[in-house]
């Protein structure tokens, strides 16, 4: 009996799992929708959903994309941080014979054979937020972390009119907005001479490992002015070791992203917890409209750099409001 | 299988025949409980090492409570892991059930309001569930334990990107007079950095986190060494196939320490939770591998049957205050990950048995007293 139940166990299993699958399956590849009516397929290959920014640029596009009823959005493809598996997720949309491509990418040379690919087979790709290394695509979308960086800098200036120590915290650093908001932030701060980047760490984006690199320099550094963090999500973690030592309110923190989530860093700069933060835009909306305007024959830009908003006290009620995507798409 | 420690314990009485004894009889008696001596030599190097370059800034309380809380729920994996080695296993999947843990703590104190005395518990079941199907797989569906967790490590970080939607959830829970909530106060003392408990009873009270961390260790180190299940743990992972025959249920054994393992990485969840004031549907991602290095640094060896929750909380403390010693003299991360990997060589060449022996050899030939059959083996 017990040398049946073994492999009813493992059975049963692999066939909750297969269905499982199964029901998530892609339901849809053809051009042509109900009604007669031409229904234009878009395919969205995203680097990394479990990052909240690229989680809310999901939601974002599901919205915008539900603004035009002749677009259609497959369900969004997660290459999990992973080249490889975007490769073939572009692939894959190119044999589906997607009306429009749209492409997050993970890193650049790995995807530039795959978005190339999509171009000899005619298919309109649009590249968002990271780069690849061919021109052929249809629409370049994406924000400019140099300036970015820049603006952060500038903000510190102005914060620290008589000089002072800055940390710094950054992203991962073979990324390439870590590389550009280090290098914007240090082309800033030059301006005033008595500013001093006095450490500079890499907390790989996480609010986890920003704690302990803070707290080891609050114990190192009797004075620090302002902390920049390449994400808000660092700096809150900044903000957290400094304010269990009570240092909280004689430093300043800047941090980048402002997602407008219960979580994010437009709430934080409503709190008072971060000086200022600098929305890094997420193209969905922009994306969303490109796709439309290219599935209906009309020209677009090829390169279409958006630009950041910087979030204080005084606009964050209403810059949270303007981005919030809660409640606006069900399901 | 006879327990190696308790062999060891009786050799050594043989060897002083009943006499009282010595300081260095009783010193062995409690060496395999205490760990290995190799593992108190590197951590007093570390400490060394600190107090050379960085003095007052790296011994003071703020500082040490800062580092080995950093690493607590770390540690706290470590100690599971730990179980789930000396039965000859491995558990990869206790960093993502950290992440599950630490989500579920954070979505019960934001959409339910619960207090973490019942946040806790139910945690720690969810790990335990965890636990319970790498238990079932790798006994009953004989499934070896490294792939069985593997898939568990994906099946449960899965599972937490799902439930959490891929957005991180913050647990500092304000009310409409922007004060927090009475509930989301209480979860910050389980390791919001400058949190402490027992604030009555201890002075300035104690770092929740590193409290958690000492109680399980000396909790499981206890079981370990005093009860028959402690016994048989060590039995399996010294040969599975002569605990069978002496009586010893095997897959009893196993599946109660995955169940502890997922249990323990349940318990960890809020406490990450509470460290970073939110819970990010990364978090615990690679933790097990620090688990596993503190293990390993700790002297417990992955062929089972050996090694100890004591040295494996001096291996926790060895990677946390390394990491504080280097950061606080700036050495750069590409550094920093150079000299942690080579740490986990050096530490296991010399925990091998009898690698003091064999280097004292040549020198005590050279001073030219014998060395006394029988020791250091």
């Amino acid at each position: 009996m017990k040398s049946l139940i073994r492999p009813l166990v493992a059975v049963v299993a692999v066939v909750t799992l297969a269905a499982g699958c199964a029901s998530k399956a892609p339901s849809a590849s053809g051009g042509s929708g109900a009604g007669g009516k031409k229904q234009f397929v878009v395919g969205y290959s995203q680097s990394n959903n479990a990052e909240p920014y690229r989680a809310q640029l999901n939601l974002q596009l599901e919205y915008f994309m539900k603004q035009h009823p002749d677009m259609k959005l497959l369900p969004i493809a997660d290459a999990h941080q992973s080249s490889a598996t975007q490769v073939s997720q572009v692939q894959n949309f190119i044999q589906q014979k997607v009306d429009v491509l749209i492409v997050s990418p993970n890193e650049p040379a790995p995807l530039t054979a795959a978005v190339q690919q999509a171009c000899q087979a005619k298919i309109p790709v649009i590249i968002l937020d990271r780069s690849v290394n061919t021109d052929c695509y249809t629409s370049f979308i994406g924000g400019d972390n140099y300036e970015i960086g820049k603006l952060a800098g500038q903000e510190a200036v102005k914060q620290l009119p008589n000089g002072g120590n800055v940390v710094e915290l950054r992203g991962i650093m073979s990324d390439q907005p870590q590389i550009d908001r280090d290098k914007g932030f240090r082309d800033a701060v030059k301006a005033n001479p008595k500013i001093k980047i006095v450490a500079d760490r890499e907390a790989k984006w996480l609010k986890d490992s920003a704690v302990p690199i803070m707290q080891q320099w609050l114990s190192k550094y009797p004075k620090i002015d302002l902390v920049y963090g390449h994400n808000d999500p660092m700096t809150l973690g900044a903000y957290l070791a400094a304010k269990a030592q009570h240092r909280e309110s004689q430093i300043k923190f800047i941090g980048i992203d402002g997602l407008a989530i219960p979580d994010g860093g437009i709430r934080a700069v409503q709190l008072g917890e971060l000086t200022s933060t600098f929305v890094y835009p997420t193209c969905a909306k922009e994306a969303a409209d490109t796709a439309y305007a290219i599935a209906h024959g009309q020209q677009v830009g090829k390169k279409q750099v958006l630009h950041t908003t910087q979030v204080t006290k005084e606009n964050a009620a209403q810059l949270y409001k303007q981005y919030d995507m809660s409640g606006k798409i069900s399901g | 299988m006879p327990d190696q420690t308790a062999t060891e314990e009786e050799t050594v009485a043989a060897e002083t025949g009943g006499s009282p004894p010595r300081l260095r009889t009783r010193m062995r008696r409690l060496l395999p409980v205490l760990g290995s001596l190799q593992g108190y030599i590197g951590l007093i190097l570390v400490i060394v090492l600190g107090l050379a370059t960085k003095g007052e800034v790296f011994w003071n309380q703020t500082n040490l409570t800062n580092a080995v809380g950093a690493f607590a729920s770390r540690g706290i994996l470590a100690v599971g892991v730990t179980l789930v080695i000396l039965t000859g296993g491995i558990d990869l999947s206790v960093g993502s059930i950290l992440g599950i843990g630490s989500m579920v703590s954070a979505m019960m104190l934001v959409h339910h309001n619960m207090t973490p005395w019942e946040i806790v518990p139910i945690c720690m079941l969810v790990g335990a569930f965890f636990g319970l199907c790498n238990g079932v797989g790798t006994t009953w569906l004989r499934i070896q334990s490294f792939v069985m967790t593997l898939a568990m490590l994906s099946v449960v970080r899965g599972l937490d990107r799902q439930y959490s939607n891929n957005v991180s959830v913050g647990t500092q829970v304000v009310n409409d007079q922007g004060h927090l909530t009475p509930h989301s106060a209480q979860f910050q003392d389980l390791g919001t950095p400058g949190h402490n408990v027992l604030t009555g009873v201890l002075g300035q009270g104690v770092y929740y986190p590193v409290l958690a961390l000492v109680v399980v260790c000396v909790v499981f180190q206890l079981i370990l060494s005093k009860t028959r299940f402690g016994r048989h743990v060590y039995a399996v992972g010294g040969n599975a196939t002569a605990a069978r025959l002496s009586g010893v249920n095997v897959t009893a054994v196993t599946i109660t320490v995955f169940v502890l393992s997922g249990l323990l990485a349940g318990f960890a969840g809020p406490i990450d939770a509470a460290y970073s004031a939110s819970a990010d549907p990364l978090a615990g991602t690679s933790y097990e591998l620090d688990a596993i290095a503190a293990a390993v640094i700790g002297g417990t060896s992955l062929a089972g049957g050996r090694g100890t929750i004591v040295g494996t909380f001096v291996g926790a403390l060895i990677l946390t205050l390394l990491d504080n010693v280097l950061g606080l003299n700036a050495v750069s991360d590409n550094w920093q990950l150079v000299i942690k990997g080579l740490i986990v060589v050096a530490a296991v060449v010399l925990q091998r048995p009898g690698f003091f022996a064999a280097a004292l050899t040549p020198v005590r030939r050279l001073i030219g007293s014998s060395p006394r059959e029988g020791d250091e083996k």
